[in-house]
C-alpha cells in the first residue's frame, strides 16, 4: 500500500514530468511504427497516417495511462474543483441561491444535532455515568406518585441491596446566607457526604465531602454551586476557607463545584443533613414515616437496571411487611423501582426535540430538491458545453463526476455557512432547550456537531449532484444527437423537476400542518382562562429566615406589619401573601383532608386537595372570583374559629350541586375542624394546559406561612413598584431577602414560552419552505413557458384566446401542486401524530388548519406561477413562429 | 482495491511480463515481439499497451527507466521486477491450468 501511495505523490509532484514522458514514449511509438511501414515501402506521409491509424487516440491512451497510474482520482478531483468554483463564480446568482438554501437546510440540522448530542447522546456529565439513578416509590392505588424517602429508609436500602455500588440522599431548601452587605436566600442541597462521591463529582476548588462530616455534631460546611459562585462571588477563588453565618450559625466553605445541570433543583450551595436544622433533628434519623429526601444512586458495574429495580422491589416489600405501621395497607403497597439518571434529565426535552429533529430533516430534503432543481436548470444551460465536452473524449463517468464535485462543493460551502447560522442561534436555542431539560448548558458546535455537518453536507452534495448528474447522463448522447437548443432532450429532466417540485410542495405543505398545529394550540392555550386576572399585579418571593421567625406569632405579626404598609402606599391597591401563586414554578402544597360525616375507610384513603395559606386580600387581588359565601376578611384572626374557603372544582366534586358553605373539613384526622365559609372560582396553578386542582385556601393568620409570595395589585405599572416593596419589606426586616420580581402576566406569559417558541420555530422554517417553494414553481413554470413558446404561437396564430393559454399553463401548475398536497396529506397525518402529545386540545387531524394550509399552498403557488403564465399570453405568435 | 480485470486486459498484461522476462524492451519493442511471437495471431492495440505497462509499474511488477534505442533515440525501457517475474509464474501456471482445463473439456466433447 505505502508503495501505491508513494506513486501517486510521485505522480502527482511530477505531474507536467509524467505529461512530456508520456509524450515521448508515445511519439517515439509512432516513430517507429512509421519507420516500420516506410521499410515496407510506404510514401512517408502514408506511413504515418498508417502509424496514427494503427495507435488510435492518442489523448484517449494518455489519459488512461495517466488513470493506471492512480493519480488521477486526486488529480482531476482538483481539476474538478478547479472547475467547478470558476463556473460557480460565473453563475453567482445560481451559486447564492443554491449555498443560501442549503446554508438554511444544514444549519438548522446542525442546530438541532447539537441539542440532539449535548442532551440526549453524550456522556452525562458526572463521573458516576449512566449507571446512575433515582429511586421512586409509588402508590397508585391511592393516588401517592413519587413519594419521598425517610432516612432511616434509605439506611435500610443501602444496608439490603446486592445491586448498588453506593446511595446517597439529597433534598433541597432555601436559607438565609448573611455577611454580604444584602442578605441572600440561598438555595441549598442538603446532602449525604457520599452525595457527590456517588455521583461522581470532582470540586473544581478545595474539595468535597468526606466520611462523617454528615454525622450528628460536626461543623457545618458549605460547597458552592459554580453558577451562584460566579454570580454572587464573581468567580473569587478567595471565598474557600470562609466562614459564612446562616441559620444562627457558622458554617466554612470547603470548596466550589464544577459546572453542573441544574438538577434535581438549581442550588446555590450543598451543605451535609447534618447542618439542616430540619433534616438534623433526632427525630429525623429515626422516625420512619417522615419521609422527606430523595435518593440517588449507582448501580454496580455489570449489574442491569431491571435486576436493580427487582433488588429494590424485593427489599421494599420486605419493609413493607416488617413495618406495617409505617406503609400504606396491603393492597396499596409502595411500589419501589428505580429511573436512571440519564432518562430523568431529558425526558421533558424528548417530543419537542424529536418532533424539532424530523422537521429540519424535511427542511433539508426540500433544499436538496429545490438546489437540484437549481442545477438541472442551470445544466440545461450547460448542457452545449456538456455535451462538447463529451465531444472531446470525457466520458460519461467524468461527466456525472464533475458534477457531484460541483454540487459537493455548493453544500461544503452551504454546510460552512449553515454552521455559522447554528453557532449564531446557538444562545437562543439553549435558552429554549433549558426549559426543557437542566442539560441545556451543555449543547455546544463541538467535535461531533461539526462531524455532523460536514457529513450531512456531503451525503447532502452527493444526493442532489447524482440526481442531474443521472438524468445528464441519461440525455447527453440525445442532446450531442440533436445539438439544437431546442432538444427534447430536456423531457426527462423535465420530468424530474416535476417530481422535485411535488416534494417540495409535499414538504411545505407538512411543515406548514406542523406550524399550523403548534400555532392553533397556542392560541386555545392563550384564550384558556387562568382563574385570575393577572394585569398589574407585581410577584416576589418572600421566605422568612426560620431562625428569627420561630413561631406562628412571630410570622403573622411580620406579614401583618408588612401588609399594613404596604396598603398605606401610593400606588398600591391591595397587597396580599401567599404561599405560592398560579402558574409559579413551585406549585401549592398537596395533602390529604377530612369532610365532616364522611369518615374515609382508611387514614391512605381519604380525599386530596392542594393547600394555600392566604392573606384576606388574596383573592381582589389577583382577581380570583368569589362564588358562594364569603372571602377571608381582617377580622378573621388566630384568636377567632378558623375557616376555609374551597375552590369550585373541589365543591362540585364532594357537594356536587349543593352549597359547601357550613360544611366543615379536618386535616388533622378529625382533632379540629375548619368551616367552610366560601366557594372561590378554579384556578389554574400549573400551567394552562393542566386542569385547575382542588383547592383549600386557609386564612393566613391562622396558617402564617414561612415561604411565600408577596402579591402587590399596582394603579401603574407594576415593575415600577419594586424598589419600593423591597423598601418597606426591609423597614419591617432588615436582613430580610426580597428577590425574584415579576408581573403575574409574566409569569402567565413565561408558562407559554416554549410552546410558542416551538410554533415560532416551525412557523419560521414553514414560512422559508413555502419561499423557497415557491420560488422554485415559479421557475419551472418560467423555464416551461420558455420551452413551449412556440407552440404557444401556433396555438395563439390558430386563435386561442390569452385567457386560455393562461389556464393552460396555471393548470399545469395546479397538476403539480395538487399532486403535492396529496403527498403532502400522508406526511402531515405522520408529522401530527408524532407532534400530537405538543399539542392543546387540538386534533393532530383538524380539519380547519388542513383546509386553511391547503389554501395557503393553492395560493402561494398560483400567484408564483402567474407571472410566467402571463407571459405565456402575451408571445407574439409571428416572433414566435418566425424563431422556430 | 484491485481494478476490474477482465480477460483481455489480463492476457495483455501475462504477455507483456512474458515479454519482459527475456530482456528490458520498450513499448514499441513489446507490441512487435507479442505480435510477432503469436504469428501474428494476436494483434495489441497499440494504443492500449501504455495504459497496460502505466497499470504494471504502478504496481510494482515492471519498471522503467530512460536509456537509449537502436536507431540512438531516447527510448523508454521496462524490466520485470522480482515482483513481477514472481507474479507472471503464478498467471503462467493458472493459464496453462485453464488452457488444458478448456481443451480436456472440448476434447471430451
Amino acid at each position: 500500500m505505502t508503495f501505491r501511495v508513494r506513486t501517486v505523490f510521485r505522480a502527482l509532484l511530477r505531474r507536467p514530468a509524467v505529461e512530456s514522458q508520456l509524450e515521448e514514449e508515445m511519439r517515439f511509438h509512432i516513430d517507429m511504427e512509421t519507420r516500420k511501414f516506410v521499410e515496407r515501402g510506404l510514401l512517408p506521409e502514408e506511413a504515418r497516417r498508417e502509424a496514427l491509424l494503427a495507435f488510435g487516440g492518442i489523448e484517449k491512451h494518455k489519459e488512461a495511462s495517466r488513470d493506471a497510474t492512480g493519480a488521477p482520482v486526486i488529480e482531476t478531483l482538483l481539476q474538478d474543483v478547479r472547475y467547478g468554483v470558476r463556473g460557480l463564480k460565473r453563475n453567482p446568482v445560481f451559486a447564492a441561491a443554491a449555498v443560501a438554501t442549503l446554508a438554511l437546510g444544514i444549519g438548522a440540522n446542525a442546530a438541532i444535532f447539537s441539542v440532539v448530542h449535548g442532551v440526549f447522546l453524550q456522556a452525562l456529565p458526572y463521573g458516576g455515568g449512566d449507571g446512575l439513578v433515582r429511586l421512586r416509590q409509588d402508590a397508585p392505588g391511592i393516588n401517592v406518585t413519587d413519594a419521598p424517602f425517610s432516612p432511616v429508609e434509605i439506611a435500610d436500602y443501602a444496608a439490603r441491596n446486592r445491586t448498588l455500588a453506593g446511595l446517597a440522599e439529597y433534598h433541597s431548601m432555601w436559607f438565609v446566607l448573611l455577611g454580604k452587605p444584602e442578605p441572600e436566600r440561598v438555595q441549598t442541597g442538603v446532602v449525604a457526604a457520599n452525595y457527590f462521591d456517588v455521583l461522581g463529582v470532582k470540586p473544581l476548588l478545595g474539595r468535597t465531602f468526606r466520611a462523617g462530616e454528615d454525622a450528628a455534631g460536626a461543623e457545618p460546611l458549605l460547597l458552592l454551586s459554580y453558577d451562584y459562585w460566579m454570580r454572587s462571588w464573581g468567580g473569587d477563588p478567595g471565598v474557600v476557607g470562609r466562614a459564612l453565618r446562616m441559620n444562627d450559625r457558622i458554617h466554612t466553605v470547603i470548596g466550589v463545584l464544577p459546572p453542573m445541570p441544574a438538577y434535581p433543583d438549581d442550588n446555590d450551595v450543598y451543605m451535609p443533613v447534618s447542618a439542616c436544622p430540619f433534616r438534623g433533628r433526632p427525630e429525623a434519623s429515626h422516625d420512619r414515616s417522615l419521609r422527606m429526601v430523595q435518593v440517588f444512586a449507582r448501580v454496580r458495574p455489570g449489574v442491569s437496571l431491571a435486576a436493580a429495580r427487582a433488588d429494590l422491589g424485593r427489599i421494599g416489600q420486605g419493609l413493607a411487611a416488617q413495618y406495617p405501621g409505617s406503609y400504606p395497607a396491603k393492597g396499596n403497597e409502595f411500589a419501589v423501582t428505580a429511573i436512571s439518571l440519564r432518562e430523568e434529565l431529558t425526558r421533558a426535552a424528548r417530543p419537542t426535540f424529536l418532533v424539532l429533529f424530523g422537521i429540519v430533516g424535511l427542511v433539508l430534503l426540500l433544499a436538496c430538491a429545490n438546489v437540484a432543481n437549481l442545477t438541472l436548470a442551470r445544466l440545461l444551460r450547460r448542457r452545449r458545453e456538456l455535451a462538447l465536452r463529451s465531444a472531446l473524449g470525457a466520458g460519461r463517468l467524468r461527466i456525472a463526476r464533475q458534477l457531484v464535485t460541483e454540487s459537493t462543493l455548493v453544500a461544503l460551502a452551504g454546510g460552512a455557512l449553515g454552521l455559522l447560522f447554528a453557532a449564531g442561534g446557538l444562545r437562543l436555542l439553549v435558552a429554549f432547550a433549558a426549559r426543557f431539560t437542566p442539560r441545556a448548558r451543555e449543547i455546544a458546535i463541538d467535535g461531533p456537531v461539526l462531524l455532523f455537518a460536514l457529513v450531512v453536507s456531503l451525503v447532502t452534495g452527493i444526493a442532489f449532484g447524482l440526481i442531474p448528474a443521472v438524468s445528464a447522463r441519461r440525455s447527453l448522447t440525445l442532446a450531442l444527437q440533436e445539438g439544437g437548443d431546442r432538444s427534447t432532450s430536456g423531457i426527462a429532466r423535465h420530468r424530474m423537476r416535476s417530481a422535485l417540485i411535488v416534494l417540495q410542495v409535499a414538504i411545505s405543505f407538512t411543515l406548514l400542518i406542523g406550524a399550523g398545529l403548534m400555532i392553533r394550540s397556542l392560541w386555545k392555550l392563550q384564550s384558556v382562562d387562568p382563574g385570575f386576572r393577572g394585569g398589574r399585579v407585581l410577584t416576589t418571593r418572600l421566605d422568612l429566615n426560620f431562625t428569627r421567625y420561630t413561631d406562628a406569632a412571630k410570622r403573622w405579626a411580620f406579614e401583618k406589619q408588612l401588609l399594613e404598609r404596604l396598603a398605606e402606599e401610593p400606588g398600591v391597591v391591595t397587597a396580599a401573601i401567599s404561599g405560592s401563586f398560579p402558574l409559579n414554578e413551585t406549585g401549592p402544597n398537596s395533602g390529604r383532608f377530612e369532610i365532616e360525616g364522611r369518615p374515609a375507610a382508611s387514614d391512605d384513603l381519604r380525599p386530596q386537595a392542594e393547600f394555600q395559606r392566604v392573606s384576606f386580600d388574596y383573592f381582589s387581588t389577583i382577581g380570583v372570583p368569589l362564588l358562594s359565601g364569603r372571602v377571608f376578611t381582617g377580622a378573621d384572626s388566630p384568636e377567632t374559629p378558623r375557616v376555609a374557603v374551597i375552590s369550585r372544582s373541589l365543591a362540585r366534586r364532594f357537594w356536587e350541586t349543593k352549597d359547601p358553605v357550613g360544611a366543615r373539613i379536618s386535616f388533622d384526622r378529625g382533632k379540629s375542624w375548619i368551616a367552610i365559609v366560601g366557594v372561590a372560582g378554579d384556578v389554574r396553578q400549573y400551567g394552562l394546559a393542566a386542569a385547575p386542582p382542588d383547592e383549600i385556601y386557609v386564612a393566613l393568620p391562622q396558617f402564617p406561612t414561612l415561604s411565600g409570595s408577596l402579591l402587590v395589585r399596582a394603579t401603574g405599572s407594576p415593575l415600577a413598584l419594586a424598589r419600593l416593596v423591597r423598601e418597606t419589606v426591609r423597614s419591617v426586616d432588615p436582613d430580610q431577602p426580597v428577590d425574584r420580581f415579576q408581573t403575574l402576566d409574566q409569569a402567565r406569559s413565561n408558562s407559554l414560552a416554549s410552546p410558542r417558541l416551538t410554533a415560532t420555530l416551525l412557523s419560521l422554517f414553514a414560512a422559508l419552505a413555502l419561499a423557497v417553494t415557491s420560488a422554485g414553481i415559479a421557475g419551472v413554470m418560467a423555464f416551461t413557458v420558455g420551452e413551449r413558446t412556440h407552440e404557444f404561437g401556433i396555438r395563439m396564430a390558430l386563435g386561442a384566446e390569452p385567457g386560455s393559454v393562461l389556464t393552460l399553463v396555471l393548470r399545469q401548475a395546479m397538476t403539480l401542486v395538487a399532486a403535492g398536497l396529496a403527498l403532502g396529506f400522508v406526511g402531515a397525518h405522520l408529522l401530527a401524530r408524532l407532534m400530537s402529545g405538543l399539542l392543546f386540545e387540538i386534533n393532530a387531524t383538524d380539519p380547519p388548519t388542513f383546509l386553511a394550509m391547503s389554501v395557503v399552498l393553492v395560493v402561494v403557488a398560483l400567484t408564483a406561477s402567474f407571472f410566467p403564465a402571463r407571459r405565456a399570453t402575451s408571445v407574439d405568435p409571428m416572433i414566435a413562429l418566425r424563431s422556430a | 482495491m484491485t481494478p476490474r480485470t477482465d480477460l483481455l486486459q489480463g492476457t495483455l498484461d501475462v504477455l507483456i511480463l512474458k515479454t519482459l522476462r527475456a530482456a528490458p524492451m520498450h513499448g514499441w519493442g513489446i507490441s512487435q515481439r507479442i505480435q510477432q511471437l503469436s504469428e501474428d495471431v494476436l494483434q495489441v492495440n497499440q494504443g492500449s499497451l501504455y495504459p497496460a505497462l502505466y497499470r504494471l509499474e504502478a504496481k510494482g511488477w515492471i519498471r522503467s527507466e530512460w536509456g537509449a534505442s537502436e536507431n540512438n533515440r531516447r527510448a523508454r525501457f521496462y524490466e520485470l521486477t522480482r515482483g513481477g517475474r514472481k507474479q507472471l509464474a503464478e498467471e503462467q501456471e493458472g493459464w496453462e491450468r485453464f488452457a488444458q482445463a478448456v481443451s480436456r473439456v472440448l476434447a471430451a466433447g
